[in-house]
């Protein structure tokens, strides 16, 4: 592919290492629907960030903008130390030293696997053997080295997502971009693949923007998780204190709750604990933890972690009253659906004997992993 | 493949285009451009239809110098709109049919003319002594399927129509309306006796030729034109009590310039002069050549074409049947062709 | 013309286009379009406008319209067009259906076939079939008696046949790609839940419904604004049609122009209702992207027989849509004196060939005509080409809804225009005083009338190329920003390859239509530059058909020729790669 008198970006080789990123009051409307609304991250060089949500939540739009594939409504955008949107500021997207995996792989029919990988380096300062060396490096650290003259159609979806992972980690761009790369694969190639990108994007010590709508992809990956919801980030840190302390009903129920329930009364019992009766079991009384202050009267609810349920026998002491719904088993143990009330019921309880379908059994909580927050927050 | 016109001394003297769909025109023009340096003559040949219609969608902004076709009719369109020059009529001796056709006001010249209402009859299937000799007789039985043109798609096939108007309803001046009358009953009776009407000439000759016809009323240089070139070697001509001169006319843009115009005169007068007339008769020798010269003393250029006198051919009147044609033209394709 | 391969898809998402290129290409259109037509159909109520008569505002002309001839010249066009459209379609489907879903031999042959049938202009068939079934014609030459067929060929059943034939391939292009989207597990789950073969095919047809419209509408704008047909067949056979009734209007002098303009406004309306009945239907529907993902479809395998018995029907419909007319011009060219009765029998003859080299009408050889339609459609089939790519960006890129629909309106009615309206319409326009004085003076020149091929030609390669364009993905582009591109290095690295193949097509499209194009050519071409189709049409209307037939053959042989040579050029200069993507009009 010729490269003589095209507009091309900035040399990637002078690009040496990560960046960092800043986006400040991002807002983006398309008509009469607000797809971002007034976002602001920082991230130090090197992090690697995952942006979460459900579709609608602007994550894609979020980071299109990035890419400059999409103009930003209004706010600034700071890839390092260069501004590249705001108020009269655009910089086109060939010009911002980024690499990108998209979701449905966006490989060049018509090229092969090499030329595919090559084409972020058609215009760098490399020699003609060192650019074959660097793809060649690339394609065995991916482990594609013998598909290189092969065609994208005759990949499978594992295969050529593969080599949009080669094709961004090519230019040695100091930020990477991943669209939902692994929503389009099966389940086993997926944690491969995930394995793959963590550790690959890593050993370049590159920053990276994921994103993706998988709670358990978000945290496996992320050094830092930003959840949006509705065009606004609800909640930015690491993914610990979104799982233990998360912001708001939303974000808890989006990073994965066992069940979730109207609390009928609550009591302060310490530094943001609180003692809840459930309406399914009037004369227990469970301690939660509450991540915001709940002194005004509000509707209330008790989310409660998968990981703070344990399962015990019927005549068991102590413990809510339930009956198994369903059982599954997962390799590790057992999975089960228990419900304890009039449409209360509990998913993903693990135990590691199995109880089988409608026996009678007592489920207790640990504190630690049980939340009680406003009803509605989003 | 040229963009620009190309004229000598453009600067001096622009020349002008002649719009013309005669068969020698191109052999005219170069002849033309190369014994007068002056200015050149751009040459804008097509058929009759479309050059009409480039004039009259040109409007008041006109591109053409002069038109050049067979048949009165449009120029007096043209003449009465005051789109032509008058008096510019070259002063050379006329003979009777080709003073006939000069306009009082001299705003167009007959160059020579062709007759329609030809009776061309194939000798193959007719002898001689099977052909009508009038008219009248073509509406009888026994010569029933007789062959002729449409007027909306065969330019010289109107003038006849108005020629038959003309001769039977005995018109001289006046209303044309009891003559047009009698010109449709005359064709009514025509279309009854079997009556097969084609698009032109040559689709004409075509039916003809493949027998679907026996004989037709079509235009004299057609006829020539066809025995000559041996394409219908059984086809023989045969002249009626009457028929119609078709002179071919030119006239000049009133529009254009002075010293345009002035071109174009110098041009009519070349083609109405013995050198033009000649190479009128050279042009197109098997095709429009073949007509008859308005001016006294000159002859046709073929052998085969016989006296004036014996076509017994009428002038019509352009200026009363010009504005008729596109009426009488719409009779007849509702009434006799789609009938 | 138009040829569309599969409808528009809709767009990803809606993207704010800057003003300026929205408002150029506006303008582009305006001038290569809309400016000369409407100043024709404004004669319609406005005579005066352009000096065509006394008054400023009648209704006079409407009325005229829809009376005697031009009445039953519309309404005979109407029903025509309707039923050829219905013909044409059903016809489509079927071969379609053969010849991508089952399993009949010879399937590349026919898929060339079409290309072949649709390079073919209408003129040219009627021609053919002429030569072939007059009396002395090609037919009795080799022994075989066609009289009866004769009479009965030169009326409305030959009408609509011959317009059924060119119709065909428009019809199938569209439907095939409507078939190729449709993956067999609809059929499958059809059939695994109880469902006949009958059944089935009655739930899975609907699936592409969008493209059955499409090729309904395409069908009936085309054969509305058909004209060698109706000026050949039509006239002969005393049934008037539409375009015909509308180059009588105009072929008397004074021309009656503004007749002609409503008659002109009533074929361009009358495709509105296919238009919006389609758009209608189209509203809930999405088109099937064509990714690497979709499966290959599979085969109905025919037991032998079956097989030979569906091969021969199809060699069939083949043999007389484009055998049959064009074996009567190649044959007629060879008989001496065609269509005159000869007392001495048959003679083949190369006259008419040595012939054409040397004029027999004073001065009209083919040789430069020929040359000249060939620059002509080189230029205008490049030019036609940029300018379809941009536009067919355009209409893929903007949001959905109304502005999509107007322009999908425009491209379709665009068709419509009989190409006589269009070239006395850019006599209207450019020759208007205030422009050749002082803006541009091209009338009579040779660009302009390259404006007006262009003009003429770039409604239908839009549309043709608006289908695969809409069906690229848009993140391949968008990682060639990403990954260090700019623009157009973008659009060249990842877009032109998977266009290129339907570049080339639209192109040999436009050069051939060019090369055939009548009534533009007739109307507008400058002095002294005479080209080809232009010439024929001298010698066919002046009792040549031996002459007339020849240079028509080999006129035809070489834009054949062209083709081939086209293709094999780009087979040889392309990289490997670009050959095996995209689109492919040959596909089976």
């Amino acid at each position: 592919m010729a490269t003589r008198g095209l507009e091309w970006g900035p040399d990637v080789s002078d690009v040496s290492g990560a960046v960092g990123l800043a986006m400040t009051g991002l807002t983006k409307v398309f008509g009469d629907k607000i797809a971002l609304s007034d976002v602001s991250i920082e991230i130090d060089p090197g992090t690697f960030l995952v942006l979460l949500g459900p579709s609608g939540s602007g994550k894609t739009t979020l980071l299109r903008c990035l890419a400059g594939i999409e103009r930003p409504t209004s706010g600034q955008i700071v890839i390092g130390s260069q501004v590249v949107a705001g108020p009269r500021v655009f910089v086109e997207p060939e010009r911002r030293g980024l690499a990108m995996v998209f979701q449905d792989y966006a490989l060049w029919p018509h090229l092969s696997v090499r030329k595919n990988i090559t084409f972020p380096l058609l215009r760098s300062a490399l020699t003609t053997s060192d650019r074959d060396a660097r793809v060649n490096d690339l394609l065995e650290r991916v482990g594609i080295s013998a598909l290189a003259d092969r065609f994208p159609n005759q990949l499978s979806g594992g295969e050529q997502q593969r080599v949009a992972l080669a094709r961004a980690l090519a230019g040695h761009a100091g930020l990477i971009l991943f669209d939902e790369p692994l929503s389009n694969l099966d389940a086993d190639r997926r944690e491969q693949l995930r394995i793959e990108i963590a550790t690959l994007t890593r050993a370049t010590g590159a920053t990276v923007v994921y994103i993706t709508h998988d709670q358990s992809e978000a945290f496996a990956l992320s050094d830092r998780v930003g959840v949006l919801n509705q065009g606004r980030l609800v909640q930015f840190n690491t993914p610990e204190v979104i799982y233990r302390q998360p912001a708001n009903a939303f974000v808890a129920r989006f990073t994965g709750v066992a069940g979730e329930f109207r609390v009928e009364s609550l009591r302060p019992c310490g530094e943001n604990r609180y003692e809840v009766a459930l309406p399914f079991a009037p004369d227990l009384r469970i301690e939660a933890v509450a991540t915001e202050d709940l002194g005004t009267p509000r509707e209330v609810s008790l989310f409660v972690r998968a990981a703070g349920v344990s399962l015990c026998g019927a005549d068991d002491v102590g413990g809510a009253r339930g009956v198994v719904v369903d059982v599954a088993f997962n390799g590790r143990g057992y999975e089960h659906v228990v419900s304890v009330g009039e449409g209360a019921s509990l998913s993903k309880v693990f135990a590691t004997t199995r109880y089988d379908r409608l026996s009678p059994v007592k489920v207790h909580f640990d504190p630690a992993s049980c939340l009680v927050m406003e009803s509605k927050g989003i | 493949m040229s963009f620009v016109h190309v004229t000598a001394g453009a600067a001096s003297n622009p020349g002008f285009v002649l719009y013309s769909a005669q068969g020698y025109d191109s052999a005219m023009v170069k002849a033309f451009n190369a014994t007068h340096p002056g200015f050149t003559v751009t040459l804008n040949d097509n058929s009759t239809g479309p050059l009409l219609q480039q004039i009259q969608a040109e409007g008041s902004n006109p591109k053409w110098g002069a038109l050049w076709v067979d048949g009165a009719a449009a120029f007096a369109e043209l003449d009465k709109k005051g789109m032509l020059v008058k008096n510019s009529v070259p002063s050379v001796s006329f003979n009777a049919l080709g003073s006939a056709n000069v306009p009082t006001d001299k705003s167009f010249t007959p160059t020579g003319l062709t007759v329609v209402g030809a009776l061309c009859y194939d000798s193959s299937q007719v002898s001689a002594g099977q052909v009508p000799s009038t008219w009248a007789q073509l509406t009888e039985t026994q010569y029933q399927g007789l062959g002729m043109n449409d007027p909306s798609q065969s330019g010289p096939t109107f003038p006849l129509i108005a020629g038959v108007m003309t001769y039977l309803a005995k018109y001289k001046s006046g209303s044309p309306a009891h003559a047009v009358k009698v010109g449709e009953d005359y064709f009514k009776s025509l279309y009854q006796n079997a009556l097969v009407v084609n698009a032109t000439n040559g689709v004409t000759l075509g039916a003809m030729a493949s027998q679907q016809i026996s004989m037709a009323i079509i235009q004299s240089s057609a006829c020539y034109g066809d025995i000559l070139n041996g394409s219908f070697p059984t086809l023989k001509v045969k002249y009626l009590n009457f028929s119609v001169a078709l002179p071919s006319v030119i006239g000049i843009d009133a529009k254009q310039p002075p010293i345009v115009r002035k071109d174009a005169k110098k041009f009519v007068a070349w083609v109405m002069s013995r050198a033009g007339q000649h190479a009128m008769q050279l042009g197109d020798p098997q095709g429009d050549s073949l007509f008859w010269p308005v001016i006294q003393g000159e002859k046709p250029s073929n052998a085969i074409i016989p006296s004036l006198a014996s076509t017994h051919a009428i002038t019509i009147n352009p200026y009363v049947w010009g504005p008729l044609e596109s009426r009488i033209n719409t009779w007849f394709d509702d009434t006799i062709v789609n009938g | 013309m138009i040829v569309e391969t599969a409808p528009l898809a809709p767009p990803r998402d809606g993207r704010r286009r800057p003003h300026a290129s929205g408002l150029a290409i506006g303008a582009v259109l305006t001038l290569l379009i809309v400016a000369p037509v409407v100043s024709f159909l404004l004669l319609a109520v406005s005579p005066r406008m352009f000096q065509q008569g006394p008054q400023w505002f009648t209704l006079r002309f409407i009325s005229g319209a829809f009376s005697g001839n031009t009445d039953r010249g519309i309404i005979n066009s109407l029903w025509v067009s309707t039923l050829v459209a219905v013909l044409a379609v059903s016809l489509a489907t079927t071969l379609a259906w053969l010849i991508h879903r089952t399993n009949i031999l010879g399937r590349r042959v026919w898929a060339v076939g079409m290309w072949v049938l649709l390079l073919v202009p209408s003129w040219m068939m009627t021609l053919g079939w002429t030569d072939l079934l007059q009396p002395f014609g090609a037919a009795n030459a080799v022994g075989l008696n066609t009289r009866w067929l004769y009479g009965e060929f030169f009326g409305p059943m030959g009408i609509v046949i011959v317009l059924t034939t060119v119709a065909l391939p428009f019809a199938y292009f569209i439907i095939s790609a409507g078939l190729q989207g449709l993956g067999p597990e609809y059929e499958d789950a059809a059939r695994i839940h109880g469902a006949t073969r009958w059944l089935t095919l009655r739930t899975v047809l609907p699936m592409i419904a969008p493209a059955l419209l499409s090729a309904l509408a395409i069908s009936f704008a085309e054969t509305m604004s058909d004209f060698g047909v109706a000026f050949t067949l039509g006239y002969h056979s005393h049934f008037p049609l539409a375009t015909y009734t509308l180059f009588a209007a105009i072929d008397n002098y004074p021309a009656n122009f503004s007749i002609a303009a409503v008659i002109a406004t009533v074929l361009i309306l009358s495709t509105v209702p296919p238009i919006a009945l389609q758009s209608r239907v189209m509203r809930s529907r999405t088109y099937a992207q064509l990714s690497g993902r979709t499966q290959a479809p599979r085969r109905r395998e025919f037991r032998p027989r079956i097989r030979i018995l569906a091969t021969a029907a199809v060699a069939a419909v083949f043999f007389v849509a484009l055998g049959v007319p064009v074996l009567g011009a190649v044959v007629g060219s060879f008989v001496r004196n065609l269509g005159t009765y000869s007392p001495t029998g048959v003679h083949f003859t190369w006259l008419y060939y040595s012939q054409i080299f040397h004029p027999s009408i004073s001065g009209k050889s083919i040789g430069a005509p020929l040359l000249l339609s060939n620059q002509l459609g080189l230029v205008v089939a490049t030019g036609t080409g940029v300018l379809a790519v941009v536009l067919a960006r355009r209409l893929v890129a903007t949001r959905g809804g109304w502005s999509q629909r107007v322009t999908d309106v425009f491209l379709l009615g665009s068709v419509a225009v009989p190409g006589v309206v269009l070239g006395v319409g850019y006599i209207f326009f450019y020759n208007l005083s205030f422009i050749t004085r002082d803006v541009i003076n091209i009338y009579k020149t040779l660009p302009l009338l390259m404006l007006a091929l262009v003009a003429s030609a770039l409604p239908g390669q839009t549309r043709f190329m608006a289908g695969p364009v809409s069906q690229i993905q848009p993140s391949l582009n968008e990682a060639a920003r990403v990954h260090g591109a700019g623009r157009f290095a973008a659009w060249r690295a990842a877009s032109l390859p998977l266009m290129s193949r339907i570049l080339l097509w639209g192109w040999l499209l436009t050069f051939t239509k060019t090369i055939s194009e009548l009534a533009i050519a007739q109307i507008l071409y400058p002095p002294s530059q005479e080209p080809a189709s232009v010439t024929i049409q001298a010698y066919l209307a002046n009792f040549n058909p031996g002459t007339g037939t020849a240079m028509t053959v080999l006129t035809l042989a070489e834009m054949l020729g062209v083709i081939v040579i086209a293709l094999g050029l780009y087979r040889a200069v392309t990289p490997r790669g670009w050959q095996r993507v995209g689109w492919s009009g040959v596909q089976t």
